[in-house]
């Protein structure tokens, strides 16, 4: 690795103009502070997508109404992690499970916390552990626990 | 539309991780020349020129124009392509398109990556930075300790939930992707143009690799390869005259579906594992080359697989088995150099990873494969007609060639 240079640097994101939020990720967060899950659902086929984008996957409609989404759910897929963002070993693996909210057509990833990793399993079921302030960020979503 | 074959092929010398000794238009120059030596043909026989190599790994823009003189394109049309791992193939299909549109006669195609010029992860992030940037912004926790959208390492991170689930549909264990691994390993020991070759490769080798990101470990993943791949295709008229043998393409055909990522922007409804675009897409090609029965009438397979799953992922994907058969054929031996559907002979993706050429080198040894000229990991059984797979953009896009030894009758 010696011939490796390491230049250190700084990103400033505020030289970013995404857009940040759209209106899906916006219509979650806001809700997010009373534990409720809220998504849009297309008026013609029925799928519930959080966050909800303007338009239908399927049928390429406009999507305008919302819908409540429950904070149960089952694992789609999953992983587990052993190294940190970084490569870093972990001390503990981390479970990274893919969740079907019930109401919800759309899949969202979290963490896993109070199960071992072989237990873990598609097909499990699980709930949102909501933190107990909660200010509208996607750390309101704690982590998922066994149902 | 016109018949088009492929009249020429040329790789670097060697693939590997680290060329220093050379810069990336030398490298690149070095599959140019190879292609013009083993057709004997000139840059003037060239009519234009397709480019293809991932945006943003080597932080270098505009790379075909930067190299005008070492791909002799001065003064000819040239176009690049970048779709991410499909690169090479996309880059095929659009040299193809000039061909069987009659626009052009001759054209060449150039792909390369040089890995240790660059960051292949900072070209990753750089394909998902407004994902990362809205998640940042809602506020979500970048170590991945807490949270909504817990964020991966790379590729192998979210690749890791399509193994998961593929594990899960087709009721494979670990221990066939450390198989596989090891099968493509030794496969790509006889092949002078792959990166990590191991004749001594095992499943038992493979499975004392440390886990990256269940099921994936680091055997299981491809490495970062230096290398380039040149490919000259041809009208069959002009075909006739500049080659004593062809490869002739019966039919491309591409697919893309949603990002199959569970980021916050997209909303995933698709499992990763399912891969409709790599359905969609095998079948199209099919109809298009009129074959009915895959497993019957493609003699050989090369699959994009990054990481080992993929193989067995794919095949059932494209038809070549029922799903939860791949895992089978192999206990059996079938996906062997000497088995009944021999695959990646080559060594695949998770043997050699230039990422630009990587697609195109599924085409490239298909093409050896159906000529016959694959030298030591040419396939025991005859190969008359052969698939070349595409896998890459954001988990969802996937290409397909299919070759054969005649030309397509009218």
């Amino acid at each position: 690795m010696e011939e490796t240079k390491i230049v250190n640097g700084a990103w400033e994101l505020s030289t970013f103009h995404f857009p940040i939020e759209g209106r899906g990720l916006k219509t979650m967060l806001k809700n997010m502070k009373d534990k409720k899950l809220v998504g849009f659902k297309c008026p013609q086929c029925g799928m519930v997508y959080m966050p909800g984008p303007f338009y239908c996957r399927k049928c390429f409609i406009r999507i305008d109404d919302e819908a409540e989404v429950s904070d149960h759910g089952e694992i789609m897929t999953f992983t587990i992690g052993y190294a940190d963002v970084r490569g870093n070993p972990l001390d503990e693996p981390r479970i990274a499970p893919v969740v079907k909210l019930d109401g919800c057509d759309s899949w969202i990833m979290g963490v896993l916390e109070g199960v071992k990793p072989e237990d873990v399993h598609v097909g499990m079921r699980v709930k949102v552990k909501w933190a107990e302030e909660r200010t509208g960020s996607l750390q309101d979503m704690q982590y998922f626990l066994p149902e | 539309m016109r018949n088009v074959g492929i009249i020429g092929i040329g790789y670097t010398p060697v693939f590997v991780s680290k060329r220093k000794e050379v810069n990336i238009p030398e490298m690149i120059s070095e599959a140019v020349d190879a292609g013009f030596q083993n057709t004997g043909l000139t840059p003037a026989d060239i009519d234009a020129m397709v480019f293809g190599n991932m945006h943003t790994f080597e932080g270098v823009n505009l790379p075909h124009l930067w190299a005008a003189e070492h791909i002799r394109s001065l003064g000819k049309p040239v176009m690049r392509i970048a779709t991410g791992g499909t690169t090479g193939m996309a880059a095929f299909h659009a040299g193809y398109y000039h061909v069987a549109s009659g626009m052009a006669d001759v054209v060449m195609v150039v792909t390369y990556e040089k890995h240790s010029e660059g960051d292949a992860q900072v070209g990753l992030m750089g394909i998902i930075t407004p994902e990362v940037m809205t998640m940042l912004a809602a506020g979500i926790d970048v170590t991945g300790g807490s949270g909504m959208g817990a964020i991966g390492g790379g590729s192998a991170g979210g690749i890791s939930f399509q193994a998961s689930s593929y594990l899960y549909h087709s009721g494979a264990g670990i221990e066939h992707i450390d198989e596989q691994a090891a099968l493509e390993r030794r496969n790509a020991a006889k092949n002078p143009y792959a990166h990590l070759k191991d004749p001594e490769a095992t499943a038992e080798k493979i499975a004392q690799t440390p886990l990256v990101s269940w099921p994936i470990r680091f055997g299981h993943i491809c490495p970062t390869t230096d290398g380039a791949t040149v490919c000259i295709l041809a009208s069959e008229e002009k075909a006739a005259k500049l080659a004593d043998k062809v490869a002739w393409v019966l039919s491309v055909a591409n697919c893309a579906s949603d990002a199959t990522t569970a980021n916050l922007i997209e909303s995933q409804i698709t499992d990763p594992a399912e891969h409709l675009p790599a359905i969609i897409a095998s079948k199209q090609a099919y109809e298009r080359a009129g074959i009915v029965d895959p497993k019957k009438e493609i003699d050989y397979v090369e699959i994009y697989n990054g990481f080992a799953h993929q193989t067995l992922m794919y095949l059932e994907k494209i038809g070549m088995c029922e799903v939860g058969e791949a895992h089978k054929l192999q206990e059996a031996g079938e996906l062997e150099m000497n088995g009944r559907c021999p695959v990646n002979a080559s060594g695949g993706v998770v043997s050699t990873n230039s990422i630009g050429t990587s697609a195109l080198n599924r085409v490239t040894e298909a093409a050896l494969q159906v000529l016959g000229q694959a030298g030591e990991h040419q396939v025991e059984k005859d190969v008359h007609t052969a698939l070349a797979h595409g896998w890459g953009g954001l988990m969802q896009y996937v290409t397909i060639t299919i070759l054969g030894d005649k030309p397509k009758k009218a």
